[in-house]
């Protein structure tokens, strides 16, 4: 045996490995929270999970970015977009495809996989209980769906503001992303209830998938008819969600305009209407979650 | 335990010691209720319940942190690896991040699937799946081990070898395990106390030791003969007779007969075999069982 050898062989360390007591801090319910949180993301993103789990979020994420790509790419490609600029506003609009792609498509895996696999019997084995469970599947829905509402317009906030189109001075700036995050947080808010509402009634994440669908899609439709066609007031297009949930942003951000075009059923009316009209829609779906879960039998 | 009118658990007064328990009952004896109980994750309609000294309806959190629990339930999150589902388990069940990890490879190594770690549970047969359930539950280092029909499903060999794991588990790690079975020879196996539902009602509740005693048996079986139809019945009474305890279960002219004094037992049916001028299939020893005893009850 060599110098080297020896050298190596005296460096050389055994682990104790092997199933052993703890005697550490455990994290209670904010530890467990705070697991389901970030397993919960990764199974609604796909991530560890096979391709086909990855395509709806890609799609989402794509479909959401790209208006807010296209302006930026405009805007610092022509270092003036005029008055062409989308406002914060019209951004949120723009992501409503995005919004209902994943509240009916990608959110409902987030409660419908537990039941499905059984593990929603194993959480409440642990210091979860039905209440912490819900709170942290939420917080994860909104969460997600979050980067897809406040994502393209943070995109456009910086895009406008390298160009010199942004907000004046950092106070403004700081008023302009703020009122973005609370018109981001509500409309995900509003639609995750409406969704996490909807995949609680099922075990099946096609049936949840169609349910808000038609929720979403249908009710767009039906309050479009109602308000477009029939004449009836425009305080039916609280009839849809989504649509009732997007309308809060320019209320929040102070773009407020009577101007109906690109679906705008709900711009002449008055602010309070449309916090009531989402405030209940959010109650809706929150309401019918929680009684569900209490229903659901534990083991 | 009352569901509606129905009693799920009634009238049950018992402590369960440290060691291996067995929890056995047909299927509806109520030993899943008994199981959520536990876990506080019913509430009893009367009475009280305190597992580790707390009580589980004002404790649950913290007492759940302390139980493992493995459900009888399949459980299947199909795409994800079983170190992910145990290392979020454990997580759940307060460990901290970094430490969880590890455990999981320690838990997943005890029970056999230290090889497997990086594959998805979907792929895996129920003796793994089983496996895997225990590893999930003994991760987080429990002071108690809850688990509901640990060895459905499993061949002969691989129920013997989960057997030995749960034994292995209490006597090396000082855990201690209820073990829900409705397989009385299991239970008698492995466990050292045992506590019997039949129908919500406790039927016994104990050391095994101490209630089996020190009775012992024979199994007589007899052959039929056609012209002598009444040989069965003859040695049937004759027995009786004598005072000993005999039974006679599905198998046709098949008696187990018990009593302390073996060798008096084995001179008493040589008589009565002699006596009906039986003819005998075979005679066998027999030490007596749980079954018996319960039998016993049942009647």
């Amino acid at each position: 045996m060599n110098a080297t050898a020896k050298s190596d062989m005296s460096s050389a360390e055994i682990y104790d490995r092997g199933y052993r007591k703890y005697v550490g801090a455990r994290s209670g319910v904010f530890g467990a929270i705070r697991s389901l949180v970030w397993q919960t993301i990764r199974s609604i993103l796909g991530l560890g999970r096979s391709a086909r789990h990855k395509v709806f979020p890609v799609i989402v994420v794509v479909i959401a970015a790209l208006p807010a790509v296209v302006f930026l790419g405009i805007a610092v490609l022509l270092r003036d977009l005029g008055d062409n600029a989308p406002n914060y506003s019209d951004l949120f609009v723009f992501s409503f495809f995005a919004v209902i792609v994943f509240a009916a498509a990608v959110a409902p895996e987030a409660l419908v996989r537990d039941r499905r696999d059984n593990m929603f019997s194993l959480y409440l084995s642990t210091p979860l209980t039905r209440s912490s469970y819900l709170g942290a599947k939420s917080i994860a829905v909104v969460g997600v769906m979050m980067i897809i509402t406040l994502g393209p317009v943070l995109l456009a906030l910086i895009g406008y503001t390298v160009v010199g189109d942004g907000p004046d001075g950092v106070g403004e700036w700081l008023k302009v992303f703020l009122g973005l995050t609370v018109a981001s947080l509500l409309i995900s808010a509003v639609m995750a209830a409406v969704s996490m509402g909807c995949s609680s009634l099922t075990d099946r994440r096609a049936v949840a998938s169609v349910a808000i669908a038609l929720l979403t899609i249908g009710g767009g439709i039906v309050s479009g008819m109602l308000v477009e066609m029939a004449d009836y007031s425009n305080t039916y297009g609280l009839i849809d969600p989504l649509n009732t949930a997007i309308e809060l942003a320019p209320r929040i951000l102070g773009e407020v305009s009577e101007d109906t075009s690109q679906g705008r059923l709900l711009a002449e009316i008055d602010t309070s209407v449309v916090a009531l009209g989402a405030a209940a829609w959010f109650a809706a779906g929150v309401g019918v979650l929680v009684y569900r879960y209490r229903k659901l039998e534990a083991i | 335990m009352q569901f509606g009118a129905q009693y799920a658990i009634d009238s049950l007064d018992v402590e369960v010691q440290s060691g291996v328990t067995g929890l056995v009952g047909a299927n509806g004896a109520g030993k899943t209720t008994l199981l959520s109980l536990f876990l506080g994750l019913r509430v009893p309609t009367a009475g009280q319940v305190r597992v580790l000294g707390l009580n589980p309806q004002t404790n649950g959190t913290q007492l759940r942190a302390r139980i493992g629990y493995g459900p009888e339930r399949n459980i299947v999150p199909e795409d994800m690896p079983v170190s992910d589902f145990v290392r979020h388990m454990a997580e759940l069940r307060g460990m901290p991040r970094s430490e969880a990890r590890g455990r999981a490879s320690d838990a997943l190594w005890l029970v056999g699937l230290g090889e497997e770690r990086t594959r998805a549970l979907g792929t895996m047969s129920t003796g793994q799946r089983q496996r895997a359930k225990l590893a999930q539950a003994i991760a987080a280092d429990p002071a108690l081990l809850l688990l509901d029909e640990p060895t459905d499903g499993l061949d002969p060999l691989q129920r013997d070898e989960m057997l030995a794991l749960i034994q292995q588990v209490s006597r090396e790690y000082g855990i201690d395990v209820v073990l829900s079975s409705h397989l009385l020879e299991e239970v008698e196996r492995i466990c050292e106390h045992v506590v019997a539902l039949d129908a919500g009602q406790l039927v016994a509740a104990g050391r095994i030791a101490d209630l089996v005693g020190d009775q012992q048996g024979v199994v007589v079986e007899l052959a039929e003969i056609a012209d002598q139809p009444e040989a069965f019945g003859q040695v049937l009474n004759s027995l009786r007779d004598s005072g000993l305890e005999v039974r006679h279960g599905e198998v046709a002219a098949r008696l187990e007969v018990v009593g302390s004094d073996l060798d008096l037992l084995a001179d008493l049916v040589r008589d009565a075999l002699i006596a009906a001028n039986a003819r005998v299939i075979r005679i066998e020893r027999r030490k007596r069982r749980l079954e018996d005893l319960f039998s016993v009850d049942a009647a």
